[in-house]
């Protein structure tokens, strides 16, 4: 098993109340696995998404990621797991304006510390494998939407993780490029990549090979 | 990784020019000036630190106390040393020595004759065992054993027997004074390291009491201390020091004059470290072509350099933090791709390291060009090269990355701190706790630049009433020549005085002493009885006749001046006479002064001036005329007063004035001096310190305003839409400006508040070395509160407005 979330609560203070962003979420996700999260804006599917990838802390409840008890582990011990496993996607790329195709690769293998000589067949793989090697120099401003979510995908996958989460990955692009990005998802998760997308779109839900429904911060 | 960091860090800093050339200015005005000052302090605490055993070496001097308060001398009684060779077992060598100069020294051989020569000392051998030189000829155990001999160093060696070999001068003969022959006995190296033992020309000491010099030895009783007669000593490894201060504490008591105690006055040595004489102004050096380096003065440098460069770093953590949420989304990736926070860290150090380096490039091109431009202020001999020592380097660098630490570390802990789920999610709103600690960083800039506001305005007024301040005596168109100090022949000034006489725009003329103020003094105990009591005062000579009085203006309140040059009578001023308890100055004329033989009349009664500088208070003092002429004439100067109508022919004046002197005294150095100047001179220290404040405080706003700028940027920036919608609302531009400038004028008030009571409390303690001073008006202190907020309003202003101006339409949509 991936990882499981056990009785998952999540709140903030709001006025004196409890406003609740997640509630009782129960998952078990197996390697290999493509679940699509859908549900309306703000019924917690980014929360959860976070929760899932470790950048949020959760008030309630057990998670256990490759059997790691994520809810006992120090900081840094975290940060480690989702540094190995996890690669992430988001719906604003968010690539560093400031770094080319090429750099903004190449830095989650200089996190790994790994040599000078491996990154630069690494990246390059990676470069050769989305067809932007002739972007490589180019900055992500000078980059259309989709091929910036190219480089975002490229980016979560270098690292070799096991688990890919995109938040909305397709919410900023047209119909044509969604479609490129889904089926790509598609044919990663054919090579064994598990892959969690948090989505509107029900046709892009359906790419999934399971579907979780969200409403305020529960599962339906 | 490192690559990495270098790029955004470039990509960044060029991103963000006017944020990163902000940061520059204000880092590389803090560096130049620590870099200049630096330069200055280095310089002069590394006089005389290589002598062997140079933490062993001593100079005996004095302490004076009086009921006129104490006074200090560099030198000793000349028995001093002789008691300290017999009765101070732990000092192991003792160097009596003295210091004025024979007036001409000649080489018979090729008949050149050299006047005045400087540097000249009468020493034992006892100079070159304390002191380690190398010895080029001659024998360093034997070389002064006998009268009429002479150590040279190299460097005049070379002046007095040009083209002879070292080895070939010993032997050859020199004659001082054109009366003693003296053998050289040795010649050795010049130190090649700084140093204020700059002695030229060793002469044995036992040669003073051989015809010719016999008058420079001066009194050598225990009664008389002259500041040439200097003493160094070297004391045993581990000798406790204040033992031997308790032994000549002890010599001093047992030999003081009883009537100087009835006086009030005593003395005591001291030891001062070899390591003190270069700071110390007290006692001076022997180099008095150099000013004298002064610790206090290099301590207030020190804190003004430190200032400036704490500005700067403000400056930097201000806009960096200010900046944070600009970084913000970087972070957050960086975070999310595996980042750890300590690497983050290293990051931001890196890049503040980048911009550090970047400073410290343009300050020393800066400070090459300081260190021309100030080189009145600084000590002679520092210049740029001074940089190319290892241990500057080594220090420089070590600044570097202290700075880079204290400027760096803060904004890199702000930026690493943002949680990657916020940042990303866009929640990340510059939060108000952050602007606090911008805010009172702010306050503290503004505070010190008030501060040196405040200080330069208080300090350029006390100047200003220091030199208009009427002096009692006249000081226009006034100058004075003094004659040669070894050419002491009545005949000679009174001819040089009938050739003045002679040239029509001089309007009076009189022979004298010092002018009524000068930098010197000459005072004596003197005795009155009234009946049964006895006044006991230090009374201050000035020697002078009746022209003196009218030439300088000198009010005489009652009775007469003295009826000829030598007859013995007083003219005291209102001072004294009020001491000698009279209320009208009729009352003093007639009274004798003194005690049996000694007794003289006071004829007459003048009225007070300042005959010093306004930091001392007016003293007792005395006009008298020449009294001892026939052994040592007291009347050496001559005062003259030019036709104020035709004043303005200085050069030709002066020109005539030469001619005569040329006439009389063929050998000698022609140096009038202006009354005028003279005053000037006077506060030559305050005048420096007001420059310096000046360009303190000029750059210190120059920070704070380039901090202040960035802020109001960061500012207007984020609360572009607030504009906007205010805007659309109906703000007027001017209640907009308001609404933006309200918030730093605030701080700028703020600091004015922290401010004004230190700067108050400072220059109090500054006044209290003068007898005279300014007020501390209130006044000063509003206008430089008004003229901070007004160079602030206008910083702020320069942004907010073209802000205000910006069409809302625009803002928002950008939004």
């Amino acid at each position: 098993m991936l990882l499981q979330l056990n009785n998952i609560f999540k709140w903030v203070q709001q006025g004196g109340q409890r406003v609740f962003l997640l509630k009782d979420i129960n998952l078990e996700v197996e390697e290999g696995e493509f679940i699509s999260i859908m549900g309306p804006s703000g019924s917690g599917k980014s929360t959860l998404l976070n929760v899932i990838g470790i950048l949020d802390d959760f008030n309630e409840g057990e998670y256990n990621f490759l059997d790691e008890p994520v809810h006992q582990l120090k900081e840094k011990h975290r940060a480690n797991l989702y540094k190995q496993y996890i690669g992430f996607v988001f719906q604003a790329y968010h690539l560093i304006d400031e770094l080319t195709v090429y750099e903004n690769l190449e830095m989650p293998l200089l996190y790994k510390k790994l040599k000078g000589s491996e990154r630069k067949a690494m990246v390059a793989d990676m470069l050769d494998r989305f067809g932007i090697v002739g972007k490589k120099d180019l900055f992500p401003t000078q980059l259309s939407g989709g091929q910036q979510q190219l480089v975002g995908v490229a980016r979560a996958l270098i690292s070799k993780p096991k688990l890919i989460l995109a938040d909305e990955p397709t919410g900023n692009l047209n119909s044509k490029q969604s479609t490129e990005i889904m089926e790509l998802f598609k044919e990663l998760n054919d090579d064994g990549v598990t892959i969690i997308q948090a989505t509107h779109s029900e046709q892009n839900a359906a790419y999934g090979k399971r579907t979780i429904n969200l409403l305020d911060g529960r599962k339906i | 990784m490192l690559r990495n960091y270098l790029k955004i860090a470039f990509r960044n800093i060029w991103k963000n020019k006017a944020f990163s050339l902000i940061n520059i200015i204000g880092l590389s005005i803090g560096l130049s000036a620590a870099f200049v000052i630096g330069a200055m302090i280095y310089y002069d605490l590394t006089f005389d630190t290589f002598h062997k055993d140079g933490e062993r070496v001593y100079r005996v001097v004095t302490q004076f106390s009086s009921p006129q308060g104490n006074f200090s001398n560099s030198g000793i009684t000349v028995p001093l040393a002789q008691a300290l060779k017999e009765k101070a077992p732990n000092v192991e060598t003792v160097s009596p020595f003295f210091t004025n100069p024979p007036y001409k020294v000649e080489n018979k051989e090729t008949d050149k004759v050299f006047m005045e020569p400087e540097n000249v000392i009468y020493s034992t051998i006892g100079h070159f065992q304390i002191f380690e030189y190398n010895w080029v000829a001659g024998d360093e155990k034997s070389a002064l054993a006998h009268p009429n001999e002479v150590v040279l160093t190299e460097n005049r060696a070379h002046i007095y027997f040009p083209d002879i070999p070292s080895g070939e001068i010993i032997g050859r003969t020199l004659i001082y004074n054109d009366s003693v022959p003296t053998t050289v006995t040795g010649v050795v190296e010049n130190f090649k390291n700084r140093t204020d033992l700059i002695f030229e020309e060793f002469i044995s000491v036992n040669t003073l009491g051989t015809n010719g010099l016999k008058g420079l030895l001066g009194d050598d009783g225990w009664s008389s201390t002259n500041n040439a007669s200097q003493l160094f000593i070297k004391l045993k490894p581990n000798t406790d020091v204040t033992a031997l201060q308790k032994q000549l504490t002890a010599l001093a008591k047992e030999h003081q004059d009883e009537e100087m105690v009835s006086f009030g006055h005593g003395q005591n040595f001291h030891l001062q470290p070899l390591s003190d004489i270069h700071l110390n102004p007290d006692y001076g050096t022997y180099d008095y072509s150099r000013v004298q380096a002064s610790r206090p003065v290099l301590i207030s440098l020190a804190f003004v350099a430190l200032f400036l460069l704490l500005l700067g770093c403000i400056n930097f953590i201000n806009l960096n933090t200010a900046q944070a949420t600009q970084r913000a989304k970087e972070i957050g990736i960086r975070k999310t791709l595996g980042s750890s926070r300590k690497q983050l860290i290293y990051q931001f150090l890196g890049e503040t390291l980048i911009l550090t380096l970047a400073a410290a490039i343009v300050s020393i091109m800066l400070s090459h060009w300081l260190l021309r431009f100030f080189v009145d202020f600084m000590p002679q001999g520092v210049g740029f090269g001074i940089f190319k020592n290892p241990v500057l380097i080594v220090l420089v660098i070590g600044l570097l990355l202290v700075l880079t630490l204290l400027s760096g570390f803060y904004p890199a802990l702000v930026l690493s701190h943002f949680k990657p789920v916020s940042v990303l999610k866009n929640q990340i709103l510059p939060g108000n706790n952050k602007g606090s600690l911008r805010k009172y960083l702010t306050v503290f800039q503004f505070a010190v630049a008030q501060i040196f506001i405040i200080a330069t305005l208080l300090v350029g007024k006390q100047l200003n009433f220091l030199m208009t301040k009427n002096m009692g005596f006249e000081t226009d168109a006034i100058a004075y020549v003094r004659t040669p100090y070894h050419d002491r022949s009545m005949d000679k000034k009174l001819r040089f005085m009938e050739e003045i006489k002679a040239i029509p725009q001089i309007n009076a003329i009189t022979l004298g002493g010092n002018p009524p103020a000068s930098g010197g003094t000459h005072a004596s105990a003197v005795l009155y009885k009234d009946g049964e009591t006895e006044i006991r005062s230090d009374l201050q000579l000035l020697y002078g006749d009746a022209n003196y009085l009218k030439l300088y203006k000198l009010k005489l309140l009652a009775g007469r001046t003295p009826l000829n040059d030598t007859i013995r009578e007083y003219v005291i001023n209102k001072t004294f006479m009020k001491q000698l308890g009279f209320e009208a100055p009729e009352e003093a004329v007639g009274k004798l002064l003194g005690e049996g033989e000694y007794a003289y009349p006071i004829v007459g009664v003048m009225d007070d001036f300042y005959q010093r500088s306004l930091r001392t208070g007016i003293e007792p003092m005395a006009l008298i005329g020449d009294w001892d002429r026939k052994e040592y004439s007291q009347f050496t100067t001559l005062h003259l007063s030019f036709d104020p109508d035709r004043a303005g022919e200085w050069t030709q004046n002066i020109a005539k004035l030469e001619r005569a002197w040329e006439n009389t005294y063929p050998d000698f150095e022609f140096a009038p001096k202006f009354m005028d100047d003279t005053i000037k001179q006077f506060y030559e220290q305050e005048r420096k310190t007001s420059v310096l404040l000046a360009w303190a405080t000029g750059l210190a706003i120059a920070i704070s305003c380039l901090g202040l700028l960035g802020l109001v940027i960061h500012t207007t920036e984020r609360r572009t839409k607030e504009i906007g919608i205010r805007k659309i609302l109906g703000a007027t531009l001017a209640q907009l400006n308001l609404l933006l400038c309200k918030e730093f004028l605030m701080l700028v008030g703020i600091a004015f508040a922290i401010a004004a009571p230190i700067a108050w409390w400072g220059m109090d303690n500054w006044l209290q070395d003068f007898a005279y001073k300014t007020e501390l008006s209130w006044w000063v202190f509003v206008l430089s509160g008004v003229a901070m907020l007004l160079i602030a309003l206008v910083i702020i202003s320069i942004r907010t407005i073209a802000t205000a101006n910006r069409n809302p339409v625009k803002s928002l949509r950008t939004e």
